[in-house]
């Protein structure tokens, strides 16, 4: 409950951030600190400085580009996420997951970039960013760089982040059409979770893109993605072709779940999540 | 649900209102007082050292390091406890004088994760917690016991070597004859095993102390939010060495206890060591992953070899079944556990023949205290969970084979095969009620309905008891020698100097408006408002009365406060209307109380004020006979004693409870075929306590037992792995039900008033664990027969769907019926 | 007194509509500010893990869980406790009443982080549905209750008389679209 001594600075500029990363052994970016904060509390992990990045205006936008697409900022609260009507038109239902996304004080001060960076296999937006094919944008001592989601998370809390480098801000390509269901197992936060970006067209899948969470590393699944492409948008074929989503996956036995019952729940959610897809695009 | 806002008038009854609590004004603007809002000058903060290990010989303990860290004022480890103290008291030593040695502190040997080993004490929070991260303390690895059943075995390892082998407490209890019951039955239903598993009310404040030892007076001045503190002082004095005389115990608000809140007890006399050894007072507040891994959790009980007799038309003559209660590493307040139970040996029913062979064992882990249900609703879910599997397996209906063994309402006051009497009840009315409430033809065609669609619909049924005001002569049935029977609690009315109305309780309620209810028994006596009595907040043995049973706990203050209250109260107004009578003149009976005069019947110009009353005899006392300014002190104590009798500890048989509440629950679940998730639709609740004396408060009773048994039957467990380790230390794996989990629970009410209480009431808090009846049942209902069968009270959805997915051979679905004719 | 040795920072905030200056140790969560340097006894501490809300506090118009910051987070911003909830003269507000009322509280200790987070809800919310008013209240545990007249309080405070018989009916309704 009681943190070990450990330091602060709130740097007013992004560069300044980097900065202090980059000099201080030890130095760790606190944004919401919905996740670092208990870490410390339990002292799971030692941290000499925090780098206050919460109040950076650099990070604190959502915008819809010309194309489409959608840059969040990654100090953007959930619940900044679920208020803004750029989000709620470009991504409904990610605006939805973030109304949803643990409990309302939890969600005015945990911010997206830290749920990604993060990488707790219970966090919600791993799969998301991996389904929709977002792109990370860090900065650090180096300049700009950009990371496709599929190579951002590495590890069970872990990413592929230097420790000079901060996430200013995610782009979500635009859906063109698409529509995206998220489906969970609640228990906890969740035992399974997928994510669905579905095109239909004339009653059947023209393409689908499956992640699926509460994994060490958020994964795409391709054989389901292949099997979905053509196949009629019924409840039958989806559960057809997702019936392996599991397959090869290595969820965490835990209090919650045993790796087995979350292997199965797998293929339930990426079922799931993909007639959510099919349903929202048929309700409009 | 305002307050009645009528003439106040002699004729004006407050008691069976529901009045706002006078708790409620300082709650809600932050003005109560909890133990981590006080402090004492010159204290200090304490942290445990605990064991990372479930099982380990503690090899050194080396503070240097800590006591070096600058702001640090102390330590105490376990050496310097046991050469400063005895063994703590234990309730039940085996015949031959063998005994677990427990000390205040481990010593030599870690029995849980999370057991205590050390103590630090620093100039604050965070130096204290820095500190304890600095005690160098050597362990070396024992083997690891987590199965109270496997811990009765012979060839276990043995915790405790000072008793011998892991069994706390084991005996047969046997009543009427169940081996003619077996012979004579048309069926018998054999059940494998069903297990009530390991959860905790985990009130919101974990435990919290600020001790004094003063080296002055030698008094322990202890500040907590015990809420049983007469028993820990009797536990902890005697190993201490100090009398109950030294500790003065205070408590004002505390935040949920549940029973588990009896347990800190020993954190209280080993703080107070250190505040000895210290010469400051101490301050600890426990962390919730201290609260979850050492702070107490519920029995978890096995049941096996389980046999019951049933004629073909549903009635059950009893049943037969072995039972292990697991204790944890350490007994406190166990094995009362062991005895507890039998409080309510038919459940509800009018079964005569019961035999239970029943062993508590030790085990590495968090010793097993008293939670909400306390040893009575593991058997009362036994005992549900046999009538829902006869009903099912015997393909009869549930609520007609309820009806059928029912205790019906003209049987009452019933004897039960172990001579517990049930005061009142109607069991028949109150099911058909919570059936309406439910709209249970609806559900069953919604069932039907939902057949095929993937999501399944369960309803299930769940009647219960809340044995209340225990007769604490029950714990000789587990040593004839201890000196304990009877129960009783104490009230205190006093008029004050200017006339003002006082009452002190022996209780230290948390959060059961005993401020509220008191006021409105003493405000019908006195004839006047309750907001003009002062219910002394809290408890503090400075001021507060009390005997040796005065706390909150065992769902009694309905009955053994309410009547200490009424007992003072009666006692004031005799001596008011004395000293009125004097006053005027007149014969006592000619003397009214209205609305806080003495004045004489028919006469409302003839009135006395409290205050002049008060003033006659604490102020001017000339003016009254001597020998009546002598006797007369407006100060009245009252204890209330319940009619009890020595139970026969050879029979085990005895009346070990005054008051029996029912409770019937049902509920509409749906289960998602695919994932396991439980869904409640609907969910009502029939109560019936007697008079209720604020039926708001009761109410409130009821939704706070019904939403604890929800989450314990859904989602909160206590669970070790093969290590000894706790898989749910902290709220992010043990999942507290949320206002997203509990429904808008229905409630309807009876009043069948307890004919041995004098005012009706019965006791009603802990609700005897109804829901985890009811869930069971309607998960059981959602699989069906010829499938696998819910044998245990904790249901997440990957046991569910096990449950859903078993396609295991019928001779493995761990219940078979037996049939006279095929052998039986 | 939460604080041990290591660096502090200097901070100001407003609190209740007060404006504080201190210095705190940079370690020092935003709770332990509040209770042990600031005196104040309305945020709760319930958990490790920041799970069970007693210590929900408004930080800038939002509600937070003030175990889940640090101290010197708290510079430049406006916190509220439960303690501004009463006015000047004491009086319990709507919405303490309704609690009082209603019974929305047994022993009070979640009370302080229950009432932050339904004042939360009402001023973004006038007239909430019983779901929405669960929703907005499950990051606050209550161990007593079951929730039902904690939901039954902010109901009454939202829609006056008539909160009870409109949880019921929505209860009702939604326990039909469920099964539906």
């Amino acid at each position: 409950m009681l943190l070990a001594a450990v330091d602060y600075y709130r740097p007013d500029t992004l560069a300044e951030a980097v900065e202090a990363l980059d000099s201080t052994e030890g130095a760790r970016p606190l944004a919401g600190g919905q996740s670092l904060i208990s870490i410390l509390k339990l002292r799971a992990a030692s941290v000499d400085l925090l780098v206050d990045i919460s109040r950076l205006e650099d990070l604190r936008a959502i915008a819809v580009a010309d194309d489409g697409s959608v840059r969040i900022g990654a100090g953007v609260t959930y619940d900044e996420m679920a208020m803004s009507p750029d989000l709620h038109r470009s991504h409904p239902r990610l605006s939805q997951v973030a109304a949803h996304t643990v409990d309302a004080q939890v969600r005015n001060r945990g911010t997206f970039g830290g749920n990604l960076c993060h990488n707790d296999p219970i966090n919600n937006f791993p799969p998301v960013a991996v389904a929709l094919e977002a792109t990370m944008h860090v900065t650090g001592k180096d300049g700009d760089r950009d990371i496709a989601a599929a190579d951002f998370f590495t590890g069970y809390f872990t990413n592929a982040l230097s420790s000079d480098e901060i996430l200013t801000g995610v782009t979500l390509p635009a859906l063109n059409g698409r529509h995206m269901g998220y489906q969970e197992i609640e228990i906890g936060e969740a035992a399974a979770r997928a994510v669905a970006v579905v095109a239909t067209s004339n009653g059947n899948i023209e393409s689908a893109s499956v992640a699926l969470g509460c994994l060490p590393i958020p994964v795409r699944r391709p054989q389901v993605e292949e099997a979905l492409a053509g196949t009629p948008a019924t409840a039958d074929a989806v559960a057809e072709a997702t019936a392996a989503a599991g397959e090869g996956i290595e969820p965490l036995s835990d209090a919650d779940a045993s790796a087995d019952y979350r292997q199965a729940m797998a293929s339930v959610v990426a079922k799931r999540a993909v007639m959510e897809a099919i349903e929202g695009g048929q309700n409009g | 649900m305002t307050a009645p806002a009528k003439e106040q008038t002699t004729t004006t009854t407050w008691t069976g209102q529901s009045l706002p609590r006078k708790e409620d004004e300082r709650l809600l603007k932050a003005q109560g007082s909890f133990v981590d809002d006080e402090g004492m000058y010159r204290q200090g903060y304490a942290q445990f050292v605990r064991s990372p290990y479930a099982h380990a010989k503690i090899l050194s303990v080396d503070v240097s390091k800590a006591e070096a860290l600058p702001g640090v004022i102390a330590t105490l480890t376990g050496d310097e406890v046991k050469a400063m103290t005895e063994p703590l008291f234990q309730f039940a030593p085996k015949e031959d004088g063998s005994q677990v040695n427990e000390y205040l502190l481990g010593v030599d040997i870690a029995r849980y994760q999370g057991e205590g080993v050390a103590l630090v004490l620093a100039e604050t929070r965070g130096i204290a917690a820095d500190a304890a991260d600095l005690v160098e303390v050597e362990y070396e690895p024992l083997p690891v016991v987590t199965d109270g059943v496997a811990a009765a075995e012979p060839d276990a390892y043995v915790l405790h070597d000072s008793l011998g082998d892991n069994i706390a407490w084991k005996g047969l209890f046997d009543w009427g004859d169940i081996d003619w019951a077996l012979e004579n039955a048309d069926h018998i239903l054999k059940i494998d095993k069903l297990h009530f598993h390991r959860y905790s009310s985990t009130p919101i404040e974990c435990n919290a102390v600020i001790v004094n030892w003063d080296p002055g007076t030698d008094m322990i001045r202890v500040v907590s939010n015990n809420q049983f503190p007469m028993f820990g002082a009797l536990v902890i004095g005697p190993s201490m060495g100090v009398g109950t005389d030294q500790f003065d115990f205070v408590s004002q608000d505390i935040g949920g206890g549940f029973g588990i809140k009896i347990n800190s007890y020993t954190s209280i006399g080993v703080l107070a060591l250190l505040s000895r050894k210290a010469g400051r007072p101490v301050k600890w507040i426990e962390t919730r992953t201290e609260h979850h891994q050492s702070g107490g959790h519920g029995n978890e009980r096995t049941f096996l070899d389980i046999e019951v007799p049933v004629m073909a038309d549903g009635t059950m003559l009893g049943f037969k079944m072995r039972a292990f209660d697991d204790a944890g590493a350490y007994l406190h307040y166990e094995p009362l556990g062991a005895v507890i139970w039998s409080q309510v040996v038919p459940g509800p029913y009018k079964f005569k023949h019961v035999q239970v062979d029943y062993t508590e064992t030790l085990t590495n882990k968090c010793p097993a205290v008293p939670n909400r249900g306390y040893s009575r609703m593991q058997h009362l879910w036994f005992v549900e969970r046999v009538i829902d599997l006869v009903a099912q397996e015997l393909e009869l209906d549930p609520v007609e084979v309820r009806k059928l063994n029912y205790v019906q309402p003209e049987d009452y006051p019933y004897t039960t095969p172990n001579g517990c009497v049930y005061d009142s009840g109607d069991l028949p009315q109150a099911l058909d009620m919570v059936l309406e409430m439910i709209d249970y033809e609806g559900a069953k065609k919604l069932k039907a309905d939902r057949e095929g669609s993937g999501k399944r619909i369960g309803i299930g049924i769940g009647t219960t008891l809340d044995s209340g005001t225990n007769n604490f002569g029950q714990s000789r049935i587990l040593n004839p020698e201890l000196p304990f029977s009877g129960n009783g609690e104490a009230c205190t009315a006093l008029l004050d100097l200017y006339g003002e109305v006082m009452l002190k309780l022996g209780t230290n309620p948390q959060g059961q408006g005993h401020e509220t209810t008191a006021s409105q028994v003493a405000a019908d006596i006195l004839g006047m408002s309750p907001e003009t009595i002062r219910v002394w907040t809290g408890f503090d043995k400075s001021h507060s009365t009390y005997i040796g049973f005065s706390g909150t706990y065992a769902s009694q203050f309905a009955v053994t406060g309410i009547n200490a209250v009424i007992g003072a109260v009666e006692k004031l107004k005799a001596e008011i209307i004395e000293v009125a009578a004097y006053a005027f003149e007149v014969e006592q009976d000619q003397v009214e109380l209205v609305n806080g005069d003495a004045r004489i019947i028919g006469n409302p110009e003839a009135a006395i004020p409290f205050i002049g009353i008060a003033n006659m005899v604490f102020a001017n006392n000339a003016t009254l006979p001597h020998e009546m300014a002598e006797r007369v002190s407006l100060t009245c104590r009252h204890v209330y004693v319940p009619p009890f009798e020595l139970p026969d500890v050879e029979k085990k048989y005895g009346n070990l409870t005054l008051t029996y509440s029912t409770q019937t629950h049902a509920a509409v679940v749906e289960v998602d075929e695919e994932t396991g998730k439980v869904e409640i639709l609907d969910y009502a609740v029939v109560d019936d306590c007697g008079k209720r004396i604020n039926p708001m408060v009761v109410e409130g009773q009821v939704h706070g037992a019904t939403g604890l048994g929800i989450g314990a039957a859904l989602k909160e467990t206590f669970e070790y792995d093969e290590d000894g380790q706790l898989l749910n230390s902290n709220f992010l794996f043990y999942h507290a039900a949320t206002a997203m989990d509990v429904p808008n629970i229905k409630t309807s009410h009876i009043e069948s008033p307890s004919p041995f209480t004098g005012t009706g009431a019965k006791g009603m808090g802990e609700g005897g664990g109804a829901p985890l009846h009811t869930i069971s049942a309607a998960i059981q209902n959602a699989i069906g027969p010829g499938k696998a069968i819910v044998s245990d009270s904790h249901n997440p959805p990957e046991r569910v769907w096990r449950m859903l997915n078993w396609d295991g051979p019928a001779e493995e679905r761990g219940v078979t019926v037996v049939s006279n004719g095929d052998g039986a | 007194m939460a604080s041990g040795p290591g660096p502090t920072q200097d901070i100001e905030f407003t609190l209740n509509g007060k404006p504080v200056s201190r210095t705190a140790s940079s370690r020092m969560l935003l709770i332990h500010f509040l209770r042990d340097e600031l005196g104040l006894r309305g945020p709760k501490i319930g958990c490790d893990t920041g799970h069970c809300g007693a210590c929900t506090v408004s930080y800038n118009g939002k509600t937070i869980k003030s175990c889940m910051a640090l101290a010197v987070q708290a510079d430049g911003a406006e916190i509220d406790t439960v303690e501004s909830l009463a006015g000047e003269s004491g009086d319990l507000d709507e919405l303490q009443e309704s609690f009082r009322e209603n019974h929305g509280l047994q022993c009070g200790y979640c009370t302080s982080g229950v009432l932050m987070s339904a004042k939360f809800l009402l001023e973004r919310n006038e007239k909430p549905t019983a779901e929405e008013i669960r929703e907005a209240i499950h990051g606050n545990l209550c161990r007593c209750t079951g929730y039902v007249n904690i939901v039954k309080a902010i109901s009454g405070a939202a829609h006056g008389d008539e909160g009870l018989a409109l949880v019921e009916r929505l209860n009702r309704e939604h326990a039909k679209e469920v099964s539906a």
